[in-house]
């Protein structure tokens, strides 16, 4: 009997500031977290996808594991610290980081062909500079910065109540899409990932 | 019957004697030993051949895909480009195995008997480059990794394996190495140039340290600057800012002593036409004053396809044509003669199209080197131009609408609606799809384009320009603002283009793209600048991330004054719909895994 039976026990996971999840980049593998598992001779992390919600999940052997985030991955303040996960049947757990910006009060409208949006920066890390505002919409509920059919980038914004609008006169990709999503998402100088507000459904 | 017996063993006796004297016992003629090697000279070069057959790396002209990588062209063979962002491994490259192989052969050439002294340094002096070059072309992609000296490794059952395993080391203690190596062997090379700059000179192994000292010098500048800078704790990636200057002094002291040595130049030696100049200084071998270390082809044996698979559809030899193809963002890259602004211009200040009686007159002024690094619409190839016409159009309640074909399709009266080369929106094979061709590194020798024989044109790694170039740049980042006027402007002036009275960063950073594209060279420049998730940034139309192509179609419109004249579209690539997006972490390529579970003192680069 060579073989084993298949992992069984689930990891639930969320990445969270203030006990609220955060919005993320979910395509792309762009976020990523890192599980370790002790006792082994290789160390080769085991690899989750975070999703654009800022959850994730993976199905693993009971055990102990280590949870960190990836080096300099994340809209956050990179922090490795590992965190000890007891992996017993099903088990939640919950990432604590420090983004440098949040997104809140966010509201997204489309009147004709002018997407509008309102929303207040919040700046957490006091040093952080915005490097760009981009306001989002996509064709399918994954809306990112790769992920989309209509994008404009604000640069100069500081945080605080903020409007934005586009003109989507003559984009062809948006009058043919059956369906319409929307977003914010605001970029920190020096960051790899922008955070972002929740998806909205606009059509 | 008995006699039968004794005949037949003896017979049997006999063949089996014989064959042991000349069968069994012959020495083999595959494997040769340390010793065969290094006891005869010929020999020994072509140990040395080996090595150099296996130093190419990076953008290069054996795989043509790789241009469409960054801003410099776009796929035409049909298929779809959906490059989106670039690999974690990206033209990465650790070959311990040829620095074993390497270090092997050092050993054994130091102790052969077989050479004349100088000659025994020389070959010396050749391995040592290109274990140097082995290293640079590790650390511009990973930053420090293990340098293992001339050490030969070896492995026996159950040995101690933890005493092989050796740790990074730093990003600046590795280009350090780099250059001390080329310090030392430069005396050791021939100062004469090489038969088609194939083998490692003087000059090649101050060039390589001249290059690896720039390229730390901007580590330790720019990295420093960015918001958040990219490194290590351990320094394998990374440099302090306080050693920006000496690298910059090293790059410049060796550059200029590389312009000094009156062995190369810039090449000019048609003053009158300077597009085709441009062109024999890179790609023409016979008389070049230019090329300093190239990796030469020849035929037969050694052969190159870049010609081939790009050749025009009206010139090609064979079945193979328009594979790959040169974008309008590095066309508009070059300057005017007379303005720095080079957008090709299109239309005029109220929107409406720009008649030009040919299609070639769109490129009048433009710097030289643009004719001798593509061919645009209607320029000459092999002595007969290249048409290039997206269609026609014609006017319609007073708009200009576009009648398109497929390619090589002409009206009743024979009039072509559109050429055979393209270019086109389809996702046909073999037909163009961006305006443009190479004409950079294309082969003009007849046949060369066929599969029968292929080309033999080289590809330079080192020439004089860049020694130019690099003195520029290093003088201005040494505030010799003076020196870096003249340095740049003698580039300038060859391509026939306006001197400048100042130079700025961003004057280096045009300077270089438009004399070394296809050159390999213009991926690292933006890494060690810290600028390529600027350029490269992602964001969909953005002018320099998207590529974009210019169609030229003819007017067909009888009677209008303006019928049989020329306009031009531009237009997203379609074949490529996402612009290119460099995030932070692709400044380095990731550690592999593999590597680290085999040697745990590896350390992860960030990001990782």
């Amino acid at each position: 009997m060579d073989n084993y039976d298949e992992p069984k026990s689930k990891l639930y996971g969320k990445v969270t500031y203030n006990g609220e999840t955060l919005g993320l980049r979910g395509t792309g593998e762009a976020i990523q977290m890192q599980l370790y598992q002790d006792g082994f001779e290789l160390h080769d992390p085991i690899t989750v996808y975070v999703g654009q919600e800022g959850t994730f999940e993976a199905l693993l052997f009971d055990g102990e594991y280590k949870l960190v985030t990836k080096d300099k991955n994340g809209p956050w303040v990179n922090s490795r610290d590992t965190m000890v996960v007891n992996l017993k049947g099903s088990t939640e757990c919950e990432v604590k980081v420090t983004p440098y910006f949040t997104i809140s009060g966010d509201a997204i409208t489309l009147n004709g062909n002018t997407l509008s949006a309102t929303c207040a920066i919040n700046k957490v890390v006091s040093t952080a500079n915005i490097d760009r505002v981009m306001l989002l919409l996509s064709k399918t509920s994954f809306v990112d910065e790769v992920n989309n059919i209509a994008r404009k980038d604000f640069t100069g914004l500081a945080a605080g109540n903020t409007s934005l609008s586009m003109d989507l006169a003559g984009n062809t990709n948006v009058t043919e899409a059956k369906a319409l999503y929307a977003r914010i998402g605001v970029k920190t100088s020096g960051a790899d990932q922008a955070v972002y507000s929740k998806v909205i459904k606009l059509k | 019957m008995k006699k039968h017996y004794i005949l037949t063993a003896v017979a049997a006796l006999a063949l089996s004697f014989g064959s042991c004297s000349d069968f069994l016992e012959r020495d083999p003629d595959q494997i040769l030993t340390e010793d065969q090697v290094f006891s005869d000279a010929n020999m020994i070069k072509s140990v040395l051949a080996n090595y150099y057959g296996r130093v190419t790396w990076g953008q290069h002209i054996n795989d043509s895909y790789a241009y469409i990588l960054l801003d410099e062209a776009c796929r035409s063979d049909g298929g779809p480009d959906n490059t989106q962002s670039f690999g974690d491994a990206q033209w990465r490259v650790y070959d311990y195995g040829l620095i074993r192989n390497i270090n092997q052969f050092l050993a054994g050439v130091r102790a052969a008997k077989v050479l004349d002294k100088d000659v025994q340094l020389s070959v010396e002096g050749e391995a040592r480059f290109l274990r140097a070059w082995t290293y640079f072309n590790m650390c511009r992609g990973m930053g420090g990794m293990p340098i293992v000296g001339d050490e030969v490794f070896d492995y026996k059952a159950g040995m101690d394996v933890t005493a092989l395993q050796y740790p990074r080391s730093t990003e600046a203690e590795l280009y350090d190495y780099i250059i001390k190596e080329c310090t030392e062997i430069a005396p050791l090379l021939s100062e004469n140039p090489s038969v088609n700059g194939a083998r490692a000179t003087k000059w090649a192994a101050l060039m390589l340290k001249a290059r690896a000292a720039v390229y730390a010098g901007s580590i330790a500048n720019y990295n420093n600057k960015m918001v958040s800078p990219i490194k290590t704790a351990g320094g394998e990636v990374g440099i302090s800012a306080d050693k920006a200057k000496a690298y910059y002094e090293m790059a410049l002291a060796s550059a200029k002593e590389v312009i000094a040595s009156g062995k190369y130049q810039l090449q000019n030696t048609k003053p009158n036409d300077k597009g085709k100049n441009f062109y024999e200084a890179v790609c023409v071998k016979e008389n070049n004053k230019e090329v300093i270390w190239a990796r030469d082809y020849k035929y037969p044996g050694q052969t190159v396809e870049f010609t081939k698979l790009n050749i025009p559809a009206t010139h090609a030899e064979d079945i193979d044509r328009c594979m790959y193809s040169p974008i309008l963002n590095l066309v508009e890259a070059f300057e005017y003669v007379d303005n720095r602004e080079g957008s090709i211009k299109t239309k005029d200040a109220q929107g409406n199209y720009i008649f030009y009686d040919k299609p070639e007159d769109a490129f009048a002024n433009k710097d030289a080197r643009l004719y001798g690094s593509i061919i645009y619409p209607g320029a000459p190839f092999r002595g007969m131009a290249v048409p290039l016409q997206a269609g026609r159009k014609s006017l319609e309640n007073s708009v200009w609408v576009s009648e398109v074909a497929k390619g090589g399709t002409t009206d009743a009266q024979g009039n072509v609606i559109t050429s055979i080369n393209g270019p086109t929106t389809t996702n046909d094979q073999f037909i163009n799809k961006s305006g443009f061709f190479f004409r950079k590194f294309m082969d003009e020798t007849p046949m060369s384009s066929t599969r029968g024989r292929n080309s033999d044109m080289w590809f330079p790694r080192f020439r004089f320009a860049e020694a130019v170039m690099i003195a520029a740049e290093a003088s201005f980042e040494l505030e010799k603002q003076a020196d870096a006027v003249t340095y740049i402007n003698l580039v300038r002036e060859r391509a026939g283009i306006q001197p400048l009275t100042v130079v700025t960063f961003g004057d280096i950073v045009q300077e270089n793209r438009v004399e070394f594209a296809f050159e390999d060279h213009r991926y690292w420049d933006l890494k060690r600048w810290r600028i390529a998730d600027k350029v490269w940034n992602g964001i969909p139309n953005d002018p320099n991330a998207q590529q974009f192509a210019l169609f030229p179609y003819v007017i067909n419109e009888p009677g209008n004054p303006n019928n049989g004249k020329w306009v031009f579209d531009k237009q997203p690539v379609h074949m490529a719909p996402y612009p290119r997006y460099f995030q932070p972490k692709h400044y380095y390529n990731f550690i592999d895994q593999g590597w680290i579970n085999n040697n745990p003192k590896l350390v992860k680069n960030p990001y990782q």
